[in-house]
């Protein structure tokens, strides 16, 4: 079957879409989910698009828990999570297969059989959800061959992961119900080390730290490169020295690393190429990215590898369109093909638990072979010559937000501006540290939260000149009637768990001018 | 492979044989990787992929120069700069103790090679004396980048199965998978003492129980107060009590006062205390090292 929801949908099963993308979100308590939004769509299906859905939130969000990469807090922490998810549940009843998958989870550790469920149920919501986005036919049962293989396959993959991801994550959600607690957001969004355990940590040890460096001033003096190597001139937050004894924020490399990764952004340039092509048309780009971005909550991938793998998508067509005649173009049917292998490789590439080559026929629906994608595998790799150290706007933004301390909501406002024009044709020859940074201002502006600080024109090296044109452009996209086709990004962002920042409300282009 | 001719088999690597070839154009010595590709498999493997995309980023002195990928069907061959052997290899070839010039000038390689990795964003994560390659000039190269991987800031979580054994920080021996440039920091402090005892390991333990005790037996058990957090690592268990044994002395006895004191700041349980790369080649103890060797940057 072409792999083409390329052809837009019929407006009423857009509507019901909304209830149904949702699901391909859900990896727990999938039935739940489904039942409550099908119902909800029967009620008020318009209404549900408009308002974001309170009713079933309790669900969606703890199913939503999961798809963060939110595994990284220890066990201890994890036991007092299952308590309380625990006792909020005999208060809600709706979540209750979510407790009986912690209780799974703590009960077979040790065992496959969960994980297996649990990815399995995984498979099918991305498949359900890819069925219902790229078929032009109503969804097929699933190939017989592709189902034992994501079975057999699944029970392969390493299940340390899940468990922590399951038992954490849907316990983090419930708790995110009664607390405005901002570590358990950095966790859930975040996966970096500020897990409450790790954060104390950090503090403690940072406290050492300053006694041990006083014991070691004689020795240390010895040594004149330990100074902070870049200074940061005045009227600039040095965020860097700030953190210098946090270990994880790596503050004594970081300032070479980010500018490193810039210097190298002029090895990736993406050109205009659909000029160059036949047949694909800046809207199947975007339909193929929205399906990406799906295929990442589905699978649970961390956000590095949606944008390296949006970033392999462009620089391939922009290298091969350059190379090839125009008989061996891409054509429609295989930009699919050509997504899942660049999620594909970028799982690879990223993940600690990459999905496997089953798990990507799999979301295609059966519409390629293990051997087609293998091959677009080799060819993305050789067009691209196996450099996948591609700088990428999602970690300029994480670094420059912090520079600027910006609150988590402010962040995740950036995120889902960034995330958003991943769908934008007009902005992949930009620069990815200038859509960091344009995206940042744009978050900064719709908060309320006052223009660019010589602090950020530090760390990012822009001025608010040097991003404003992007900035437009990104405000430009944000302003454009949404479409439900393309809804994944925003239903994503709609979520409280990301804070709704899909809803605030946009500004015009003459606040950020100001 | 016409472009080279193949001489002999040298190992296997993570992922693939090893065989030294040479170019039959310019003679140049090579070392090939061979990575197989079945039909059935998952495509390219992982650890193939990210030892060539890091690699043909890392460019320095002390690392393995890749020069080549060549791919056909059914394989994958990776051209690398060729060493005439491993840091294990000239242990095992050493007839007398080694010479301690000789010793400052791998760990400041070593060091070095490291610092650059860390300063482009990627870890290593299986430092040990197989993985470096040693040539003629006694340079020095980082090798085998199959378990690295890039980093993000602030670090996420990573696998905590890496490294081997012997040269496993207590964190990810703990089960930490939140660790950063510290993590190889550990090893290069194992080789250290490795290097300055001509080639005994230092901490060869047997299974992970037996690695933590013979860490702690020679730098005492960590505690809250020694190493605040420890106790919430997802593998911590409470191990015998030792007390540090002030043994640096007896364990590297040719090493001298310098020396020890930078291998102290290396073998420092707590990650958050190591002492990083560029920072240790800053340590008093290589102020008198051969000028040749420090300002040979790249």
């Amino acid at each position: 079957m072409a792999p083409t929801r390329l052809a837009s949908k019929p407006i009423g099963v857009n509507e019901n879409l909304n209830g149904i993308l949702s699901h391909g979100i859900t990896t727990r308590s999938k039935q739940l989910a489904t039942l409550k939004s099908y119902k909800d769509s029967l009620k008020a299906p318009n209404k549900r698009k408009a308002d974001s859905p309170a009713k079933d939130m309790t669900a969606k969000r703890a199913a939503f828990g999961d798809i963060t990469n939110a595994f990284n807090k220890s066990s201890a922490n994890n036991d007092k999570d299952k308590g309380m998810a625990l006792k909020k549940v005999t208060v809600e009843s709706k979540m209750l297969p979510i407790v009986k998958n912690i209780k799974n989870q703590t009960a077979t550790l040790n065992g496959k059989t969960s994980k297996t469920k649990q990815l399995q149920k995984a498979a099918n919501n991305a498949l359900e959800s890819v069925q219902k986005h790229f078929a032009k036919d109503p969804p097929k049962p699933v190939a017989t061959r592709a189902q034992n293989g994501i079975l057999k396959n699944v029970e392969r993959k390493s299940f340390g992961k899940e468990n922590q991801n399951n038992s954490r994550g849907s316990a983090k959600s419930t708790r995110s119900d009664m607390s405005g607690d901002p570590s358990l957001y950095m966790t859930a969004l975040e996966n970096i080390s500020p897990n409450d355990a790790t954060k104390e940590e950090c503090k403690v040890i940072s406290e050492k730290l300053d006694k041990v460096n006083l014991d070691d001033s004689v020795n240390r003096s010895l040594d004149e490169e330990t100074e902070t190597p870049h200074k940061a001139p005045e009227g600039v937050v040095d965020f860097d020295k700030e953190n210098w004894t946090d270990p994880f924020q790596v503050s004594n490399y970081a300032m070479d690393i980010f500018n490193y990764l810039k210097s190298r952004e002029r090895l990736f340039v993406i050109d205009d190429y659909l000029q160059r092509m036949k047949g694909i048309t800046s809207w199947m780009r975007a339909l193929l990215v929205d399906w990406m971005v799906e295929v990442q909550e589905s699978f649970e991938l961390n956000h590095e590898t949606l944008y390296l793998a949006v970033k392999l998508v462009d620089l391939y067509l922009t290298k091969s369109s350059r190379i090839q005649p125009e008989k061996d173009q891409l054509t429609k049917e295989e930009l699919q093909l050509l997504g899942a292998s660049a999620l594909f490789i970028a799982s690879k590439f990223d993940e600690r638990i990459p999905p496997l080559v089953d798990d990507f026929l799999y979301i295609c629906d059966g519409a390629y072979s293990l051997n087609q994608l293998l091959k677009m595998e080799m060819n993305i790799l050789k067009v691209i010559d196996f450099d996948l150290g591609v700088p990428l706007s999602y970690r300029f933004l994480r670094r420059y937000a912090r520079c600027a301390r910006v609150s988590m909501p402010t962040l995740t406002l950036a995120r889902f501006v960034l995330e958003q024009c991943l769908l934008e044709y007009p902005l992949v020859g930009e620069r990815d540290s200038k859509m960091a940074a344009a995206a940042l201002y744009i978050a900064l502006r719709m908060k309320s939260l006052g223009g660019w600080t010589p602090t950020l024109q530090y760390y990012t090296g822009y001025t608010l000149k040097d991003i404003l044109p992007v900035a437009i452009l990104q405000n430009a996209a944000l302003h454009k009637k949404p479409k439900s086709a393309i809804s994944t990004v925003r239903n994503k962002y709609s979520h409280t768990i990301f804070f709704e920042v899909a809803k605030v409300s946009l500004v015009d282009d003459s606040v950020l001018n100001s | 492979m016409q472009k080279y001719e193949k001489l002999e088999k040298i190992g296997e690597g993570t992922y693939g044989t090893v065989f030294k070839a040479k170019n039959r154009e310019t003679h140049e010595i090579v070392a090939l990787k061979r990575v197989r590709l079945d039909d059935d498999d998952e495509g390219v493997p992982s650890s193939a992929l990210r030892e060539i995309c890091l690699l043909k980023e890392l460019k320095h002195k002390n690392i393995v120069r890749l020069y080549d990928v060549l791919h056909s069907e059914k394989k994958l061959t990776l051209v690398f700069e060729h060493c005439d052997q491993d840091l294990k290899k000239y242990f095992d070839s050493l007839n007398d103790e080694i010479d301690l010039d000789v010793v400052k000038s791998f760990m400041y390689q070593l060091l070095r090679g490291l610092a650059f990795c860390h300063s482009h964003n990627v870890l290593h994560r299986d430092l040990k004396p197989q993985n470096l390659l040693i040539n003629k000039n006694g340079e020095l190269k980082l090798a085998d980048f199959g378990l690295a991987r890039a980093f993000g800031i602030p670090v996420k979580c990573y696998s905590a199965e890496v490294v081997t054994l012997w040269y496993r920080p207590p964190d990810v021996l703990f089960g930490a998978k939140l660790y950063t440039t510290s993590i190889d920091m550990w090893s290069a402090g194992c080789i250290f003492a490795e290097l300055a005892n001509s080639g005994r390991p230092l901490f060869p333990g047997s299974d992970v129980d037996d690695q933590l005790k013979r860490i702690f037996k020679l730098l005492g058990t960590p505690n809250e107060d020694t190493w605040p957090g420890v106790t919430q690592l997802p593998d911590y268990k409470p191990l015998p009590v030792y007390q540090p044994s002030l043994g640096l002395a007896q364990v590297v006895p040719r090493l001298p006062a310098r020396g020890r004191d930078l291998l102290a700041r290396l073998l420092t349980c707590n990650p958050a205390l190591r002492m990083p790369a560029d920072d240790a080649m800053a340590h008093a103890y290589f102020h008198d090292l051969n000028p040749s060797v420090k300002n040979d940057r790249c």
